[in-house]
């Protein structure tokens, strides 16, 4: 039975895939015992025969060709609906089950399961740092938001004043005031350029300031989002190579099909999205909406 | 110019989308703004209050805009309710489904305060024809 010190995750893997990949008794890059394969519903034979296989191979045969079969032959021939269509398939299951069996062997021979590990706690690190990314960002957002919400006001009410204080002057050039009312307009006019005028541009210029403060979350973010892409590319290539042996070919090409992608990233290259207004206007146009 | 007393509903699941939305509609001289965070919010504010305008994101948890879109139109109540979509949606099957969908208009992120500006003008022209 499965040893004590075995991995469970990485055991279920190899029981899924082998589980997947059962129904083609023959992989091709070994040498199988042909019986297990003519023998109707014979699932956990071929199943043994695949173990031992893989056991031979890595000198493992104790402890493989003991498992046993992971689901019941029903399960196995009903999860099994492309046999027909997908043969080249089952050899790539076959060929990745055996190399999975024989990477969690070697792994756990050498003590490597750890870097496994280590990989897997890699994502949730990932995820903790995109979260981080997120928090800065809104944080910056509102820092810049409360910022324009109290220098508007401010400006505002400068250019009420000057616009005030400007009618009241060209009555002035238009000899339409009185001495005192032209008195009294020099003394607002004294009072906005030496108190409201540099109380005002204080207001804003420190707001101006908090605004260029709020950018600092680029340098945090774009340190921790290099970090999380390299993560990503490292996974990105090891999985790749894993679906691009899986997927059949005339799947290959096909782009997930949804509504909600969020932003377009990177448009160059596309037809199917637009990258402005105007070509948004232009295609509803074209459509007559 | 429409009346500027115009009671709009901004929808939308990033608060900070939603305070950039309220202060351009401020811009623009309409003050009478509520906000709502998802498509299912929305929906109860607009079954329960009166509106008469909604600009609304696409990309939303609980229901997304196009629901919201598509449950406006098929509400007797509400379906003559003008929705303007703004979403980062870029696809051009996105837009063709807004459109489809009975979208008033739609408005790609990022976009400007001319842009909003324009698009809500062109609705409110459209709904003086009506």
């Amino acid at each position: 039975m499965t040893p004590d010190n075995d991995n469970p995750d990485l055991e279920a893997l190899f029981d899924s895939v082998v589980a997947q990949a059962a129904p083609a008794a023959v992989p091709p890059p070994a040498p199988t015992p042909a019986p297990a394969a003519s023998s109707p519903g014979g699932d956990d034979a071929a199943l043994e025969a695949l173990f031992d296989t893989v056991a031979a191979e890595t000198k493992h045969a104790a402890e493989v060709a003991t498992t046993p079969a992971p689901a019941p032959a029903a399960a196995v021939s009903a999860a099994d609906g492309g046999n027909g269509e997908w043969p080249t398939q089952e050899s790539v299951f076959n060929r990745l089950g055996q190399m999975t069996r024989q990477l969690h062997n070697t792994l756990h021979e050498l003590g490597y399961d750890k870097i496994l590990e280590n990989a897997a706690s890699a994502l949730p690190d990932a995820k903790d740092r995109l979260a981080y990314i997120a928090s800065l960002t809104e944080q910056a957002a509102c820092r810049v938001l409360n910022a324009t919400d109290v220098a508007q006001p401010a400006m505002d009410a400068l250019g009420g004043s000057a616009k005030g204080l400007g009618e009241r002057w060209n009555k002035a050039f238009a000899n339409q005031l009185t001495t005192a009312e032209f008195k009294q307009l020099a003394e607002d006019t004294r009072a906005y350029l030496n108190t409201d005028l540099p109380q005002k541009t204080g207001v804003v210029n420190a707001q101006l300031m908090e605004i260029m403060m709020a950018q600092d979350f680029q340098d945090l973010t774009g340190q921790v989002i290099k970090k999380t892409v390299a993560l990503a590319q490292d996974l990105e290539n090891g999985l790749m190579a894993a679906l691009l042996e899986v997927v059949p070919k005339n799947k290959r090409s096909e782009e997930v099909t949804s509504l909600m992608n969020g932003p377009v990233v990177n448009a160059e290259g596309r037809s199917d999205v637009v990258v402005n207004q105007q070509q948004v206007d232009d295609l509803l146009g074209s459509l007559g909406f | 110019m429409p009346d500027p007393k115009l009671r709009i509903l901004v929808v939308d699941d990033f608060s900070t989308m939603r305070r950039i939305v309220r202060n351009l509609l401020k811009e623009l001289g309409f003050t009478n703004v509520d906000e709502a965070e998802d498509g299912a919010i929305a929906l109860q504010k607009l079954n329960t209050e009166p509106f008469e305008f909604v600009v609304t994101d696409w990309n939303m948890p609980n229901m997304d805009g196009l629901t919201l879109l598509q449950t406006v139109r098929s509400t007797p109540s509400l379906k003559h309710l003008p929705v303007l979509m703004v979403t980062a949606e870029a696809k051009k099957e996105n837009i063709i489904a807004a459109a489809q969908a009975g979208a008033s208009g739609y408005i790609v992120k990022p976009f400007t305060a001319a842009t909003l500006s324009e698009k809500l003008n062109k609705i409110f022209e459209k709904m003086a024809q009506a």
